[in-house]
């Protein structure tokens, strides 16, 4: 039996009244590129808080190389190889941009919080490994000119880029991007497109993403989720979601 | 190896400091501004280990004072009953005693900081400052260590040079861990709880390592106090010397070392210099209603004047400085003015020395800098010397142009 790197089975969470995810199941292989759509509502992003640990779901197991993470605090998770970006952009704003990308470096490194009290010699090597290899994945994300400025000052194209090279930092196996395409016009979305393809192929991470850009998700992903009112309603290649009549009712609108 | 011999120069040169400001009292030869000193120096410890809690890693403590009070008695006591004037050196049980007083303040902290800092938000500004209340009342209750009428730590200790080598320390510290990349998952949990623990980072024992950190200097600097007074009362303990360190760093600019040392310096200097001021005739200052009023007047004209000069002159350079220094200055023109002018009306039948006034001018100062400088008169700068450098060659840019 080949080992899916995420395995989420039958999920649900309930807040009082309110399920907001429905018993819903899906699987990662190593190397996916796979897709999590469904209207505003459906569940998305609540999904991603339990696969990170914001949430603990209600029922249902989730499986990160077939151990179970569900319940596991965040920074847990994190350590596991799972990191995330934020729909809403979470930046550590007043910081600079190499400094946003050292913070996701740092969960990889080592020395004990005494050194760097002490300003020990171990300290101010890893803050210079750290900063060159923030400056690298910078470089990836096409961020390299704007290391010293501070994260705010950022247009809103970048800072999303930002946030996938500061999740990119923590040296992840899987990587969750929360609608990365949000608010980026045809040109950046098109460069955006290179750059997860890239994470894909050259860094060899599986990725699982949610966008509304429908363009955007069919030419991207292998694989596709959709989910709408907390339920999952198909699932497959683009090509079968696209003609699927209730994921068009429920998201592309009736019938033409 | 060169990072070795910096670092034992700059080892040297702190202690060369200290040793220096131990050697001022006898040039000053003013016991009373070298104890105020002194006692700034003690008050630089208190505010750059609450800058680590408070500015750096964003957690609102308000009961500083406790920690500080606990160093201070928990060691005092100890000195009072334990220490043998002939079987060891004062300065080395002294020494000794810092360390003890830290790691109690310390455990403390731990016991206060873990239940209420796993938790987001105001939790932890409700429970130190109950604690700070606690600890208070309970020195009050304890006979042994004096209640209400204060404590006689005998024999005082008295060790400036001490007082400036942990107000250093505290400093390097601080600094330290800010130039390193673990102080930089600190600032993170300042800025977004949520974000740094999908980073990865372990919001809890970030603050807890600051709480426990920042609780235990304080209790140094508590040891300190206690040993180089000789005499403590509970009340100074109480939630307003709390907040006091808190105003100086939020005066200082939250979250940078050098305003929180520079604020604990002025706010310690400045209500003891207004104790006793004097006119140029030798008298003490002081001032009729009509003075009074102009004070008001004048700070209400500042503020305006001082935002005003900002959207008169948006280009910063020379005019702009030259605007804002007037704006800053001008104004105060207005005491004397309006002292002289309404001398004659009823408003001038009481006059007021301006050392009953001090601690409204020292609200005052507070909400000015609240006006102009909401983020701290710092802001997030810290002093370099670069900085010191760029501004020197700006000025003489500005001089040849």
């Amino acid at each position: 039996m080949s080992q899916h790197v995420l395995e989420v089975k039958n999920a649900t969470i309930r807040f009082g009244g309110l399920t907001a995810v429905n018993n819903v199941s899906f699987q990662l292989n190593k190397g996916d590129l796979f897709g999590l759509i469904g209207p505003n509502g459906a569940g998305k992003t609540t999904c991603f808080n339990l696969i990170t640990g914001v949430y603990k779901p209600t029922e249902g197991t989730i499986l990160f190389q077939g151990s179970s993470i569900g319940g596991l605090r965040p920074h847990h998770i994190a350590k596991r190889g799972i990191s995330r970006t934020f729909q809403n952009i979470r930046l550590f704003n007043s910081l600079s941009v190499v400094e946003n990308v050292m913070i996701g470096g740092q969960l990889r490194h080592k020395t004990a919080m005494a050194s760097a009290f002490f300003h020990l010699p171990s300290a101010i090597k890893e803050t210079a490994e750290l900063r060159a290899k923030a400056m690298d994945l910078l470089e990836v994300m096409d961020l390299a000119d704007s290391a010293n400025s501070r994260s705010i000052d950022l247009p809103y194209g970048k800072q999303r880029r930002l946030e996938i090279a500061r999740a990119m930092a923590t040296q992840p196996d899987l990587i969750l991007l929360d609608e990365p395409a949000a608010g980026m016009n045809p040109q950046e979305k098109e460069e955006l497109m290179r750059a997860v393809r890239r994470i894909r192929d050259e860094f060899e991470k599986t990725v699982l993403l949610i966008e509304h850009d429908m363009r955007f998700v069919m030419n991207l992903c292998e694989r596709i989720v959709v989910l709408d009112r907390g339920e999952e309603i198909a699932a497959g290649p683009p090509e079968a979601i696209r003609n699927d009549p209730k994921v068009i009712e429920a998201y592309l609108g009736e019938a033409v | 190896m060169k990072f070795w011999t910096v670092r034992l120069l700059s080892v040297a040169a702190a202690f060369a400091f200290a040793f220096a400001m131990q050697g001022l009292g006898s040039v000053i030869g003013d016991d009373y501004a070298y104890r105020v000193i002194n006692v700034s120096g003690i008050f630089i410890t208190l505010a750059v280990s609450l800058n680590l809690i408070n500015g750096i890693t964003g957690q609102f403590s308000i009961g500083h004072a406790a920690f500080y009070q606990v160093g201070a008695y928990v060691t005092g006591y100890m000195t009072l009953k334990m220490f043998d004037p002939g079987g060891m050196h004062p300065t080395l049980w002294l020494i000794m005693m810092m360390f003890v007083g830290a790691v109690a303040a310390g455990l403390l902290g731990l016991v206060v900081g873990l239940p209420s800092l796993r938790l987001r938000g105001d939790y932890l500004a409700i429970v130190t400052l109950g604690f700070n209340e606690i600890i208070r009342i309970i020195s009050t209750n304890i006979p042994e260590v004096g209640g209400a009428a204060g404590f006689n730590i005998k024999p005082k200790i008295v060790e400036p040079w001490l007082i400036w080598m942990l107000a250093v320390i505290c400093i390097a510290l601080s600094r330290n861990l800010l130039k390193n990349a673990h102080g930089l998952t600190f600032w993170a949990v300042r800025e977004d709880e949520v974000a740094s623990s999908a980073m990865g980072v372990n919001n809890t024992r970030i603050k807890v390592v600051a709480f426990v950190v920042g609780s235990a200097l304080a209790g140094a600097a508590g040891v300190l106090y206690g040993h180089f007074e000789g005499f403590l009362d509970p009340k100074v303990f109480g939630m307003q010397q709390s907040f006091i360190i808190l105003t100086m760093v939020v005066l200082g600019g939250t979250g940078s070392i050098t305003g929180s040392a520079l604020a604990a310096v002025f706010l310690t200097v400045l209500p003891e210099y207004l104790r006793d001021l004097k006119d140029p005739t030798g008298n003490e200052l002081a001032l009729n209603g009509g003075g009074i009023i102009g004070v008001f007047a004048a700070s209400i004209l500042m503020i305006w004047a001082v935002k005003r000069m900002k959207t008169m002159f948006p280009v910063k350079g020379r005019n702009r400085s030259l605007a804002e220094v007037g704006a800053h200055l001008v104004p105060w023109a207005l005491v004397p003015l309006l002292n002289a002018v309404l001398a004659s009306t009823p408003l001038a039948a009481n006059t007021y020395r301006v050392s009953e006034l001090r601690m409204v001018f020292f609200a005052l100062v507070l909400i000015l800098v609240m006006q102009l400088r909401p983020s701290g008169v710092f802001g997030h700068h810290e002093f370099s010397w670069n900085w010191l450098k760029s501004l020197f060659s700006r000025f003489r840019k500005e001089q040849t142009a």
